[in-house]
């Protein structure tokens, strides 16, 4: 009897190890994880944003053990909706509908709903209470990245500021934009550019170099989103001004990280939610919804704040240095249940 | 009616010339700013790439073709400089001769599928670009390229942009001014030269516009009709490439983009170019100035605070306007496309 009882716990300290997922048992359907089939549906897919995205989902999927099956409607949403359709079809218990639009979409996640599959949505809202949405908080990465411009610069300059509307996320920044306009009477606004020509950082420098001849005298250009953070670096360098003009942004890359640390780079600080980590949430929430505990309407994975001199200091030339060297990048203790197994780091 | 009939000659040969100096006294007077020699020279940076695309555009319409892969062959130019910089560490003129190369090989496929496969040119063309596009991406799994990224085989990559491959992009000479003249608008004036000398001064250029209105005839007259034809092509991709290779250079960094809007202003400038002079064919002149006339639009506009759609909305205005110079004014009076 001893010796089994010893048996049992050692075979219990050896389960431990690799991870909680076995400690505490996996609740149903994730005892059997080979056997759980979810579905991602992607409006967006092209850029660096949505390949680390997907790098997440896959990382967590295949942590938990689950079947991943991608689809792909490259900005179509006809086809977005259709392809829930597939899913649905195909039998797999939960989906995770990644952008799109609220009006092809709502119907779609409404169908899935009915045949008692498991959504998530990330950055698309289906008008739905049965579906959480997973946010990265837009307004709080302006809000991050404009409180650093204020402790740099003070509370009196002159911007610019590059926005396209229509686009959910930079709309939501744009929201923070106009309040910290309100809030700090001294900043002055002195012309908005913005396109998503393709390839946008080239069509944004042609843009910030018209306006910056017209405006010399802007101080601060207010770029949030890394692509337009790009373009106006590329116009002030041209101009010959980064010793006079210093650029705030949303999103961070590898290839953004070298730009802001170029000696008298005018790219100051940005800041940033790890869309790998949107991944991650996102599949973590997919599978607490699966295993029947509750989930609030939104899930929103908080942001960082990445400044040059943090980088320069900290010496990180790459996003993997960034993940490591400043752990609140890459794990967001959001929709953690304690028997799921994280991805390896 | 004689004095009528005129105006209308003078208001198509040089209607689109004083609609631009027109435009240039009217932003020059809202924005001082607009007028100096340095907004100047910036309107040609900005056209530079695809003024040069549009040279290549030019060429196969000469022929009667078209050329719907040039955005995609300048995106993929990007991609394979960095990547041969950034992931191979090669040096810059291995890397500019590597995708020059690429845009000639492209050109001629495109032109052999049109002339040996009989694919009519916008087809030929639509499927490259779709396979260019999917192309670049595959090496780095459509994740953009700069130094220090992460390899899908593990490690990093360390090679970098080197600096004589920036200085395609980013350089200036001392012209009047101090670092006034970037080095992607000497590039646009050679091209610009080099192709409207190929097209109006020597013989092959003859030939092409002969092929171009009448393909048998000219094929009767025993001219090789399909060896011009694949030219015409290699000349689009050689070109698109090099706008690549500018683009590779300002940007610094390999970036993923699908290149649709650079085919789009393109093409743009080259169609405007039929209006210029009257000309009423594909002419470089007139691609040059159609390339000017959108860059003055666009520094001005901005420059005026104007929204990104109002810009896109003026583009296209000017486009249609330039269209109905060409064939419906033009053919009037008898000089419509021979």
């Amino acid at each position: 009897m001893i010796s089994r009882r010893i048996f049992v716990s050692l075979m219990g300290g050896i389960a431990l190890l690799p991870g909680m997922a076995l400690a505490e048992g996996a609740p149903a359907p994730f005892d059997n994880p080979g056997k759980v089939k979810i579905a991602l549906v992607r409006y967006l897919s092209t850029g660096d944003f949505f390949q680390a995205y997907l790098s997440g989902v896959e990382k967590q999927a295949a942590a938990l053990g689950v079947d991943l099956q991608v689809f792909d409607s490259r900005q179509d949403a006809a086809l977005q909706a259709d392809m829930v359709d597939q899913a649905i079809a195909l039998g797999v218990q939960g989906i995770i509908i990644q952008h799109g639009l609220t009006e092809s979409m709502k119907d779609a996640a409404q169908r899935a709903v009915a045949a008692g599959i498991k959504v998530v949505a990330f950055d698309v809202n289906v008008e739905n209470p049965a579906i959480p949405q997973v946010e990265q908080s837009d307004r709080d990465l302006a809000r991050l990245a404009l409180e650093q411009a204020i402790k740099d610069q003070g509370e009196t300059w002159t911007a610019g500021y590059v926005y396209v509307p229509g686009i959910a996320p930079l709309d939501r920044r744009d929201e923070t934009w106009k309040e910290f306009k309100a809030k700090y009477p001294g900043i002055t606004e002195k012309a908005m550019f913005g396109t998503m020509d393709n390839p946008i950082a080239n069509s944004v420098a042609n843009q910030a170099r018209s306006v910056l001849s017209a405006n010399p005298d802007i101080q601060v250009v207010f770029a949030p989103y890394d692509e337009f953070a790009k373009g106006v670096k590329i116009a002030v360098d041209e101009a010959g001004m980064s010793a006079d003009v210093a650029i705030y942004s949303a999103d961070i890359s590898t290839a953004d990280i070298a730009l802001m640390r170029e000696p008298g780079s005018s790219w100051k600080a940005t800041a940033a939610t790890n869309p790998a980590v949107v991944g991650e949430v996102s599949v973590r929430t997919l599978a607490q919804l699966l295993a029947g505990e509750t989930v609030g309407a939104s899930v929103i994975v908080p942001p960082t704040l990445i400044t040059q001199a943090q980088l320069n200091e900290l010496n990180i030339s790459n996003m993997e240095e960034l993940g490591a060297k400043l752990p609140a990048f890459v794990h967001a203790d959001v929709s953690v249940s304690p028997w799921m197994a994280l991805p390896a780091r | 009616m004689k004095k009528d009939f005129n105006l209308t000659d003078f208001a198509i040969r040089y209607g689109f010339l004083l609609l631009m100096l027109g435009l240039v006294i009217g932003f020059s007077v809202a924005q001082p700013a607009f007028l100096s020699a340095r907004s100047g020279v910036f309107i040609l940076q900005s056209v530079a790439i695809t003024g040069i695309l549009a040279l290549g555009v030019t060429a196969t319409l000469v022929v009667g073709g078209f050329d719907l892969s040039i955005g995609a062959v300048a995106t993929s130019a990007l991609m394979l400089s960095a990547y041969a910089m950034v992931i191979w560490d090669l040096g810059a003129v291995e890397a500019v001769l590597l995708c020059l190369a690429m845009g000639a090989l492209v050109g001629l496929i495109n032109g052999l599928l049109i002339v040996k496969m009989k694919v009519p040119d916008l087809l030929a063309t639509l499927g490259m670009m779709f396979l260019l596009m999917g192309l670049q991406r595959i090496p780095t799994e459509g994740n953009s390229i700069s130094t220090g990224m992460s390899l899908p085989g593990g490690g990093t990559a360390t090679g970098t942009f080197s600096e004589g491959f920036l200085m395609l992009g980013r350089y200036r000479l001392d012209f009047i001014l101090e670092d006034l003249v970037p080095l992607s608008v000497v590039f646009l004036i050679v091209i610009a030269l080099l192709v409207w000398g190929f097209l109006e001064l020597t013989r092959h250029g003859r030939v092409m516009y002969a092929i171009g209105s009448n393909a048998k005839a000219a094929s009767l007259a025993g001219i090789n009709v399909n060896g011009y034809r694949v030219l015409a092509y290699v000349i689009s991709g050689t070109l698109a490439s090099f706008g690549g290779i500018l683009l590779a250079a300002r940007l610094g960094r390999g970036d993923v983009a699908s290149g649709n809007n650079l085919l789009l202003d393109a093409v743009a400038a080259a169609l405007i170019g039929f209006a210029v002079l009257g000309a009423a064919k594909p002419n470089a002149f007139g691609t040059a100035i159609g390339a000017l006339f959108v860059g003055i639009l666009l520094q001005g506009l901005t420059m005026l605070n104007a929204p990104y759609y109002t810009q896109d909305f003026i583009k296209g205005a000017v486009l249609v306007v330039a269209l109905v110079f060409t064939f419906a004014l033009s053919g009037r009076n008898g000089r419509g496309r021979t």
